[in-house]
């Protein structure tokens, strides 16, 4: 056989081969590849900014003293704590930890491993420093009691004991690995680091002494691709078991993820978010047509909420009440009343009550980027069309809406919030306590000096009902006010393949965990 | 010729000289700031500035120019603001991936690309030159995502012969020694995943090699035909040559010329990164890592890509000259 036929007889046989080595099937069920658009920005919990690739790979590679339950992530559970009490004024945390957990280095977990990792953080991460730094002391009482002391009461901190900021990383490991920690992580949790290609993969290996029970998977691939119909393609061909909706506006279109929902190699699961998207107006601006409560209202009332939902997402976002969303443990219930209802009729008289030609209005409706928030856009546009109101939509590049939003240079905008931890601190403090107003992008609350006081209360009450319904008052209050048309809470939406079981989806920040997954 | 070559390397320092200063001062006034572009929408003030101060952006221009440069004299290219790692390696790994796929998807394109516009120059009008001439019309035109789409579709998805995307099975993981997949896969005794490294490429190579095997065959065609109708070519055909002998000594030869530029530029520019065809195939290249990070306003990344790149076409256009003068003696005595 001449060189050329046998390149020949090699070119044939190649597809064939390359079958049988897929065919490793024991493997396949152990592993389970997951898609992600983008490497990990870092796999430091002391350097995490709430980015949600590494945030993810974070969690499943170490544990938090504390974790939100599933399926519903409205009460807390102990992970490496096994309880915890707080002093009467809210100010000190006292916890059991757990006994005989080994990180994957083989070192032992204790109090001194607690009171190291959340130091760290504290020092290293500019990200936490608002909460963090409300940490005054960490007492180490016993290897397996710890007592944490805040300078002022603080109920939503053990909220963010569940982040990824907070996760418990090994003191030998950081002692030995230094500044290259991030590229050699070591934690208690079910999977541990393996390895990691730029653009290619991380790899994470199951850890056999996990606490909870060894993992049922061998291995996690994260396998890194960038493009959305590539990743719908390898999920349909089950080159990856799970694609997620990273970065919820951007990545699979809905009539795509009808198709995907028709294909029987192919689960779609649905989880509520606490993602809020919201028409805003610039609440701070004494002037101006919505300066006026009713015109505020009429617009409010001008948008076909139900239409958006349908139309624009096909049933893949959810109806938002009030600043709350309606899966948040604070969520006033009352909010489902009083949320404006799609009835133009009204507006139009609202706007002629408060005196305004909508003709004369001529608006620049701001928005971010990206064929979803156009389509939203329109939508909101051609509602504000049918009471007569002019509306020009800007979508903008991020950094440049930040810069107009924040300096207060637009009267209606396109905005939204995705809590990066699970509490409605998240949402009510950042968005309408007056003196943040223009330090990030929210509703630019005046000042009202009631409200404000409310919000605070609310934000440092130990007491959890009474928290609760303090946030009830904030939120008939805010709602009152009408700072803006709660548009949608898009759904975190995860596609598996269909012998996938077992995933747990966070609501708030959006993560999975994959301990107790498998394949079938 | 050494001389010449010499003379072009010192010429090369004031190209990158400028190359530095334009990419260092465009990066910074195309509005967006990195720290707020990292954190995203929900962050505060106070997070951003203290990202700023982290990442040593509340400098002064000048003074961050003055580090970037000394920095470059002892081969720092600074650390990249997304991860912290430092942007020479972060490049290094990258770009074996780009030079396996360029350097395939060039002999590709020449292997396909100069015989069929020979054969079409040789025969024209016929039905050879009428079949090649629309195929390489639609390479030339198509854009390489929807024929990315279109042979991943068939390939991976229909006829399921080869994978979608990727540089490997995830199954069948390539340790990494060099960087280059296949290479990685054979030193380490992994067969398999050598075998799965080369069908992984063969989908990126041929989206690459499409539109430069398509556009050589048209010029080699167009050239060849004008070359073909020359005196010293009915010369060469009077003294009794074989046709074989006419065709290739002394037509093609003839037509190699524009047909060197055209392989030389486009292999820089492959070199540079397919930013589309990377991103399709995740394949882990430096056009993907460029994207990336002007979407994140990663400035050293930014800075460190475009340096690179600028000394890659530079490069690539050096070596063009080079092998103009070995084809051409004209060219070769002005050289000196």
């Amino acid at each position: 056989m001449t060189i050329w036929k046998r390149i020949a007889a090699a070119a044939v046989a190649l597809p064939l081969l390359a079958s049988a080595a897929y065919g490793q099937d024991d493997a396949r069920l152990k592993t389970l590849v997951v898609a992600v658009p983008s490497d990990p920005v870092s796999l430091e919990p002391g350097t995490n900014r709430a980015e949600p690739i590494g945030s993810e790979i974070i969690l499943n590679v170490f544990d938090t003293l504390v974790a939100w339950t599933a399926p519903d992530f409205k009460a807390l559970e102990g992970r490496l704590a096994t309880s915890w009490t707080v002093s009467d004024d809210g100010k000190v945390f006292d916890f059991k930890l757990r006994e005989g957990v080994k990180f994957q280095d083989g070192t032992a977990f204790d109090a001194e491993a607690v009171k190291f990792s959340l130091e760290r953080t504290k020092t290293t991460n500019p990200y936490v420093k608002a909460t963090f730094d409300l940490i005054q002391d960490i007492t180490v009482v016993s290897p397996t009691e710890l007592k944490v002391t805040l300078s002022a009461a603080y109920p939503a901190f053990l909220s963010i004991l569940a982040q990824p900021q907070a996760a418990i990383v090994s003191p030998t490991a950081v002692k030995k690995y230094g500044d290259q920690f991030a590229s050699n992580p070591v934690g208690t949790g079910p999977f541990s680091f393996k390895s990691a290609q730029a653009d290619t993969n991380v790899v994470l290996e199951a850890n056999p002494d996990y606490f909870r029970g060894a993992p049922k998977l061998q291995q996690i691939i994260y396998r890194i691709i960038p493009d959305a119909s590539t990743r719908r393609l390898e999920l349909e061909g089950g080159g990856v078991d799970i694609v997620q909706q990273q970065g919820q506006l951007s990545a699979i279109a809905a009539e795509d993820i009808e198709a995907l929902k028709a294909n029987a190699d192919v689960k779609v699961l649905e989880t509520s978010s606490q993602i809020i998207r919201q028409l805003e107006f610039n609440n701070s601006k004494t002037d101006g047509p919505f300066s006026n409560l009713k015109a505020r209202q009429a617009i409010a009332h001008a948008i076909d909420y139900d239409g958006l939902l349908e139309g624009v997402f096909g049933g893949t976002a959810e109806r938002v009440y009030g600043p709350l969303t309606s899966n948040s443990w604070a969520f006033n219930p009352k909010m489902k009343e009083m949320a404006p209802k799609y009835d133009p009729d009204l507006a139009k008289s609202l706007l002629s009550e408060a005196g305004i030609d909508p003709s004369s209005l001529n608006l620049k409706l701001y928005s971010f980027q990206g064929p979803l928030w156009g389509a939203v856009a329109t939508f909101v546009q051609a509602n504000l069309a049918d009471i007569g109101i002019t509306a020009t939509i800007e979508q903008t590049e991020f950094p440049a809406l930040r810069g107009l939003q924040t300096a207060g240079q637009f009267d209606v905008a396109l905005d939204g919030r995705q809590p990066w931890y699970n509490d409605p601190d998240a949402h009510i403090t950042i968005g309408y306590l007056s003196s943040l107003a223009d330090t990030a992008m929210t509703f630019r609350m005046p000042k009202d000096e009631e409200l404000d006081a409310l919000i605070l209360k609310a934000q440092q009450t130990p007491d959890m009902e009474a928290r609760k319904q303090l946030y009830f008052t904030v939120q008939e209050k805010i709602a009152e006010r009408v700072p803006g048309a709660y548009l949608f809470s898009p759904k975190l939406i995860v596609f598996t393949r269909a012998n996938v079981e077992g995933l747990v989806v966070n609501s708030a920040p959006p993560l999975n965990e994959y301990w107790s997954v498998s394949k079938k | 010729m050494a001389s010449f070559i010499l003379r072009r390397l010192i010429a090369l320092i004031p190209v990158m000289c400028i190359v530095l200063v334009i990419v260092f001062s465009l990066v910074r006034i195309i509005p967006g700031d990195p720290a707020t572009t990292l954190l995203g929408p929900g962050a505060t003030q106070q997070q951003i500035e203290a990202l700023r101060a982290q990442l040593n952006l509340d400098e002064s221009v000048i003074l961050q120019f003055y580090h970037y440069v000394t920095g470059l004299f002892v081969g720092d290219f600074g650390v990249s603001l997304k991860t912290g790692q430092p942007v020479a390696q972060e490049i290094l790994q990258r770009l074996p991936a780009t030079i396996e796929l360029s350097v395939l998807a060039v002999l590709v394109a020449i292997i396909f690309g100069i015989p069929i516009g020979v054969l079409s120059a040789t025969r024209p009008n016929s039905l050879f030159d009428h079949v090649t001439r629309v195929v390489s019309l639609i390479g030339v035109s198509m854009p390489a995502f929807l024929l990315a789409l279109v042979l991943q579709l068939i390939f991976a998805t229909y006829l399921g012969w080869l994978p979608v995307s990727g540089r490997f099975s995830p199954y069948l993981p390539v340790e990494r020694v060099t960087g280059f997949a296949i290479l990685d896969g054979l030193l380490t005794g992994n067969l398999d995943g050598a075998l799965s490294a080369v069908q992984h490429l063969i989908l990126p190579t041929a989206v690459l090699a499409a539109f430069l095997a398509a556009t050589l065959g048209r010029f080699v065609r167009n050239t060849m035909l004008d070359v073909m109708g020359e005196d010293f070519i009915r010369t060469a055909k009077a003294k009794g040559l074989r046709r074989r002998d006419v065709v290739l000594n002394h037509g093609l030869r003839n037509s190699l010329l524009p047909a060197v530029t055209i392989v030389g530029l486009k292999f820089a520019e492959m070199l540079g990164g397919a930013i589309l065809t990377e991103t399709i195939f995740a394949w882990p290249g430096i056009g993907r890592y460029m994207f990336e990070a002007i979407k994140n306003r990663d400035y050293p990344v930014i800075q460190g890509t475009t340096l690179v790149f600028a000394l890659l076409f530079v490069l690539t256009s050096i070596i063009v000259d080079v092998l103009y003068g070995v084809l051409d003696p004209r060219v070769r005595r002005k050289m000196g």
